[in-house]
């Protein structure tokens, strides 16, 4: 699946130029990589995040929490020189949102939306990270960003097309999608993610393996890519029109969001679900600029605090107004889940404490939050498929013998759930082991197996670390 | 602990100035009995909040307002009904796996009630049973029987028979067979609570005839015989709830060619008084054609459905009707509670608008003055502990006083060079007196036994004066009456969230707290930020005491009792730092309304004395008891309905009264604000302020509460003994500065 990566490689197109130029540039060097560099970081997430609302989504649909992948959770504590390290909150956050993500997609309750808007997190937090990359010329970063998202996406896509075909799904003749050729060049879109990918909305049978809605819940996910790449493409623009004129180009997306969001304008389709989802998250993605450029610490924090609660405070009030098949699910709401994302990152970003390192009894996580961050794209990218994976591995349980009582199986029943929880975890730890050192080689390093940052530690006390850590 | 409290000491000495304290005692009382109390101040609210909460869910659960679920199921097919349930009889036996009917012989009637028991309208057709020698079967609710269990009771021992009809009718083909389950046990929990049986007789909520029965309902019934009950549907329906007269109801009830039947009625839902006056005819008209009315089981001559249950059942049952009875009365304190505390909320509001206006208009009139205008040089006493940061500031700005002013600086045993930095100014009318370590009162007394003139001005070792500041506040004692003055304490670090909520409390406890208790004559608290006292009231109730935590107070109130005035002085401005994190803002509160209940507590005999003391006695301690001390106590009550409105409803109703009341405190706080000229800006942080603020003073004067009831004096007494001994030794000033933060600028009485 690599070899997707050749052709948009840093070969391809910009040869190089750029790279090397980050490489050498003292923040980044860290990272050797990326990683370090918040930037990139970010990325990944963004990537990841971005999931919002899916559209298609259905049943489980995907929440749009995740982040996404970025790429570089790197740990990079090494590096020594230079710059700070990553900010272990903002790590300790994407990993929060990940984690909401996962529980949100397979437990469904709409309450873990308002709990904790992964999404807007994420958005932000990659709003943030492109801010600060952009201080490089913008063309060699979007391509960097896209790089680092698409090798990932590859190798999902892959697996997912290749399991569509196998169950006999023919895009030409699927009903759904209108047929012909324009099917066929929207599966581009499994490709680069301008778009909405076709996908089957029944594929296999009722008593197949996986569910017959499977392909939706793969699927669905993208929806945050394709988001993070139309931010990642617009950010050139949007930091412009931020630095010109802050507080427009930060409200605008909410404005936009009251009006494409409530139905007072209605635009149908895919492309209403794209710049819906762009409107949305937008506000967080700009209050990313904010937080890098310093504008949220510029204004008295009781303004910005009181401001930001009622802001959210107006979004729990539309809310009660305008509830969704499921409740309080803000994924359904589009202008209440933009403002109390909205407000939630303000206050999340302010309170900012820039930790170097997780304090007190967080630091007991600091490896998992390092690698949930590493591999942020890949965990967001497969979680869903890995859910429903989760049934007919745990559907093996009711023929223990000892499972053949009425009562056991009833216990098993209502505890089904917290048991696919439990069980999602490890598989994702699977797909981490087999595809996530794709997300490495997109980020041109050598391809780590399991970065939770244990050797880089040891790296960075050794050298500078780079050449340890990134073979970690 | 000893590496905590360190901690805390550096974490304040790197913030500058803010949390100094003097005196070792304060150590010693706050301290070490902190650490013991520290569980006990959040569980005891805690626990007191989570019982009051849980107590006004049941409530709302057995009066249907939570879990309540009133969809209907429309009609369905009924091909999967066996037959003979479809043409048989009205009691349905599907226990053990049977599915067969029972009819009632001719001549033989039961009259059935369902959804009560209805404190209204059930003692009445009681007593129409009873004078007819009547029986029937009641089919009760789960939440009617958890409330009127006497009437449950009645029932019984009057040769009734009851039934089940679930806890709170919901319909049955919408639940789980969990849900249904927990509506049957717990509707038996009620029975056996209120009158000691188990009954074996079922209806379903919204049942009719047996051939009503459909493919939803068939196999709840099915399942429910499993369950051991057999079901009882009726023959024919009064349809009494619709009131459709006497008559027509007796019409309705009368079965046919004088056959058998159930009949049912309502004794609960609403006006019955119908059913009771077509009963008082149906019965002795029956009679007379020869029915009888027995209960179910006596007509089908069967043995009772009931049984007596015992032990441990019984007494869960009777613990179930005793929680519901609590929790229904506690919920008619709590409401009377929330009906008090608004009321003393919103008479404050009107009582500090109306009063402080007054204040304002008397000082702000052309030509007010309080008498000759006091020009005389007057004493600045600066207690210091660790100053280090702040204490230049606090001198400079005094050089800069517009009035003529000696400068006293007692440093109380600092260990950072306070004294040596004044010292090293060398200001000609600054003096530094030094002393061991003893506590700020202590000092204050020093200092005042160096004063060379008459007023003395107190303050704080980091708070600064304006030029006018010492001027404005000496004023006043151009009255002779005046004993001490308050000045205006402002908060100087507003711009962070905490300091926008210390700076909005401190503008309306300035503007509106303190000009209304100047007009009322008993301002509680001179506060040690900025103050001015005349030396000779001073010398006459013996100086500063340190008898409680809060000097300030206690100081204030001797002046009172002593006949002296103390007034406010708007425009003496001193700037302050107010705590920025949440444990020092506790530690200082704690203080404060600890301190002001032990100053209360210590000069109670005002109230029977005579004279100026009988007079404070009588109208300031208890003003000041209810606005500060008990009103608080009944403040967490706001939140309780308001989370328990908003989760159980009525939403709309609750939402639009708690913004009701903020208008009220906005309206207030603006028009402070405006006695004070200051922006309004800060006024944006009111909302938050009101949902994170005011629970943390509320808790924290909870505490003290605890405190005071759990023995706190004594320890007190006790540890203070300990403070003076070690004084001396003092060992590092390890200062935790959180109980500490002199007090002294309280905003507030």
């Amino acid at each position: 699946m690599t070899h997707g990566y050749p052709p948009m490689g840093p070969g391809a197109a910009g040869p190089g130029a750029p790279e090397p130029s980050w490489q050498n540039d003292p923040a980044w060097q860290t990272d050797p990589a990326w990683q370090n560099d918040p930037a990139w970081r970010t990325d990944p997430y963004a990537g990841a995040g971005a999931y919002g609302h899916e559209p298609a989504a259905t049943a489980v649909a995907p929440e749009p929490s995740t982040p996404a992948p970025d790429p570089a959770p790197e740990p990079v504590p090494a590096a020594a020189p230079k710059k700070p390290g990553r900010d272990r909150y903002l790590d300790l956050l994407r990993s929060i949102a990940l984690v909401r993500v996962v529980a949100y997609h397979l437990f469904g309750w709409a309450w873990l939306t308002v709990l904790f808007p992964s999404m807007g997190v994420m958005f932000a937090l990659a709003g943030s990270l492109m801010a600060r990359s952009l201080n490089r010329p913008a063309w060699g970063v979007i391509k960097s960003r896209v790089r680092r998202l698409l090798p990932p996406l590859w190798v999902f896509s892959a697996v997912v097309l290749t399991m569509m075909f196998a169950g006999g799904w023919n895009p030409t003749k699927d009903p759904d999608l209108g047929g012909g050729m324009w099917a066929v060049i929207d599966l581009f879109n499994y490709l680069v993610p301008v778009g909405a990918p076709p996908f089957p909305w029944q594929i296999g049978s009722q008593s197949g393996l996986l569910e017959n809605t499977w392909a939706v819940q793969a699927a669905g996910v993208l929806w945050y890519l394709r988001a993070y790449l139309w931010f990642v493409v617009a950010s050139p623009l949007l930091l412009w029109a931020f630095r010109r004129a802050p507080w427009p180009t930060l409200l605008a997306p909410l404005a936009l969001t009251a009006v494409v969001g409530t139905g007072v304008v209605k635009i149908p389709g895919e492309t209403g679900n794209a710049i819906s989802d762009f409107a949305v998250y937008g506000g967080c993605w700009v209050l990313g600029f904010a937080h890098h450029e310093g504008l949220l610490s510029r204004i008295p924090r009781y303004v910005a605090v009181s401001c930001a609660s009622l802001v959210m405070a107006f979004g729990l009030w539309w809310a009660s107004g305008h509830l969704g098949p499921d409740g309080w699910d803000l994924n359904d709401i589009p202008l209440s889940q933009a403002t109390w994302s909205f407000g939630f990152v303000v206050i999340l970003l302010l309170y900012s404490p820039s930790w170097q390192e997780l304090p007190g009894r967080l630091a007991r996580w600091d490896k998992l939050v390092t690698l949930s961050n590493n591999r942020a794209v890949t965990i967001y990218l497969w979680h869903n498929l890995l859910i429903m994976a989760t049934v007919p591995i745990l559907d093996q349980l009711y023929n223990l013998p000892f499972m053949e009582s009425e009562r056991a199986s009833a216990a098993l029943d209502s505890t089904y759930m917290i048991w696919m929880f439990f069980l999602v975890w490890p598989l994702i730890g699977l797909a981490v082991l087999s595809f996530g050192w794709v997300e490495d080689i997109a980020a041109k390093r050598s391809p780590r197996l399991w970065p939770n940052g244990t050797k880089k530690k040891a790296a960075a006390s050794g050298d500078g670390g780079r050449g340890g850590r990134r073979r970690g | 602990m000893a590496s905590r409290t360190r901690r805390r000491g550096a974490e304040h000495g790197a913030r500058g100035g803010s949390s100094r304290r003097h005196a070792p005692e304060h150590r010693a009382r706050g301290a070490a009995p902190r650490r013991r109390r520290v569980p006990m101040r959040l569980l005891l609210p805690c626990l007191v909040l989570v019982a009051l909460m849980a107590m006004l869910m049941l409530r709302g659960y057995v009066h249907s307002e939570i879990l309540a679920d009133h969809r209907i199921r429309p009609e369905a097919a009924t091909d999967k009904v066996p037959e003979k349930i479809l043409e048989g009889g009205p009691v349905i036996d599907t226990r053990g796996g049977r599915a067969e009917t029972l009819s009632l012989r001719d001549h033989r009637l039961v009259l059935t009630f369902d959804d009560g028991p209805d404190p209204e309208w059930t003692p009445k057709v009681l007593d129409v049973l009873k004078k007819h020698h009547a029986h029937a079967v009641f089919f009760v609710t789960g939440t009617m029987a958890s409330r009127y269990p006497e009437l449950v009771r009645r029932m019984v021992e009057e040769g009734h028979e009851v039934g089940l009809h679930t806890f709170n009718h919901p319909d049955l083909s919408y639940q789980s067979k969990k849900r249904i389950d927990w509506e049957l046990s717990q509707n038996q929990l009620a029975i056996t609570g209120a009158a000691g049986i188990r009954t074996s007789l079922f209806r379903p909520p919204y049942s009719s005839f047996a051939d009503a029965m459909d493919n939803a309902s068939w196999p709840i019934t099915e399942y429910i015989g499993q369950r051991g009950y057999l079901t009882v549907v009726n023959n024919t329906d009064s349809e009494d709830w619709q009131k459709p007269g006497v008559d027509e109801i007796i019409r309705r009830a009368t079965p046919k060619g004088g056959k058998g039947a159930i009949v049912l009625m309502h004794d609960s839902g609403g006006d019955r008084h119908q059913t009771v006056q077509a009963l008082d005819r149906f019965l002795p008209d029956l009679q007379a054609k020869g029915y009888k009315f027995g209960n179910l089981t006596e007509a089908l001559g069967a043995p009772s459905a009931h049984s007596q249950v015992t032990g441990l059942d019984l007494w869960k049952g009777k613990a179930w009707i005793f929680l519901v009875r609590a929790s229904d009365n506690i919920t008619g304190v709590l409401v009377v509670g929330l009906a008090v505390i608004g009321f003393l909320v919103i008479s404050r509001f009107v009582l500090m608008l109306l009063l402080s206006g007054i204040h304002a208009r008397r000082v702000r009139r052309k030509g007010f003055r309080w008498g000759p205008p006091v020009t005389e040089p007057v004493t600045v006493l600066v207690p210091a502990y660790n100053e280090a940061k702040c204490i230049e500031n606090t001198v400079r700005s005094l050089m800069a006083s517009e009035h003529p002013i000696e400068v006293i600086v007692v440093d109380d045993g600092s260990s950072d060079g306070t004294a040596r930095i004044v010292e090293a100014m060398g200001l000609p009318n600054v003096r530094v007196v030094r002393q061991l370590n003893a506590g700020k009162p202590a000092a204050l007394n020093r200092g005042l036994a160096n004063a060379s003139y008459d007023i003395i001005v107190m303050m704080d070792g980091d708070t600064v004066f304006e030029p006018a500041t010492v001027r404005e506040l000496v004023q006043p004692f151009g009255d002779p009456r005046v004993g001490a003055v308050a000045g205006n304490a402002k908060v100087g670090n507003r711009d962070s969230l905490i300091g926008a909520w210390q700076h909005i409390e401190y503008v309306m406890g300035f503007n509106l707290d303190r000009r209304m208790y100047d007009i009322l004559r008993c301002m509680p608290t001179i506060p040690g930020a900025v103050g001015a006292f005349r030396r000779s009231a001073l010398e006459r109730v013996g100086g500063m005491s340190d008898d409680t935590l809060a000097e300030d107070t206690d100081i204030t109130m001797a002046m009172h009792r002593d006949g002296w005035r103390v007034v406010y002085a708007e425009n003496a401005r001193a700037w302050t730092e107010a705590p920025e994190s949440v444990q020092q803002l506790w530690s200082q509160r704690y203080r404060w309304s600890y301190g002001t209940m032990q100053a209360i507590w210590k000069h109670r005999r005002a109230l029977v004395e005579k004279g100026p003391s009988g007079r404070f006695g009588r109208v300031g301690l208890p003003l000041v008891s209810l606005f500060m001390v008990l009103a608080p106590l009944l403040a967490p009550l706001i939140d309780v309905f308001l989370i328990y409105g908003l989760i159980f409803g009525p939403t709309q109703k609750t939402v639009v009264a708690w913004l009701g009341v903020l208008a009220i405190q906005l309206v207030c706080a603006a028009y402070a604000f405006r006695l004070d000229k200051e922006r309004m800006t800060h006024l944006i942080s009111l909302p938050l302020q009101q949902i994170l603020y005011r629970q943390l003073m509320y808790v924290v004067l909870l505490q003290s509460w605890i405190t005071a009831l759990t023995g706190g004096r004594l320890r007190w007494q006790k540890l203070r003994r300990t403070g003076v001994v070690e004084a001396p030794g003092g060992p590092v000033p390890s200062q935790r500065s959180a109980g500490t933060r002199d007090g002294d600028r309280r905003p507030v009485g």
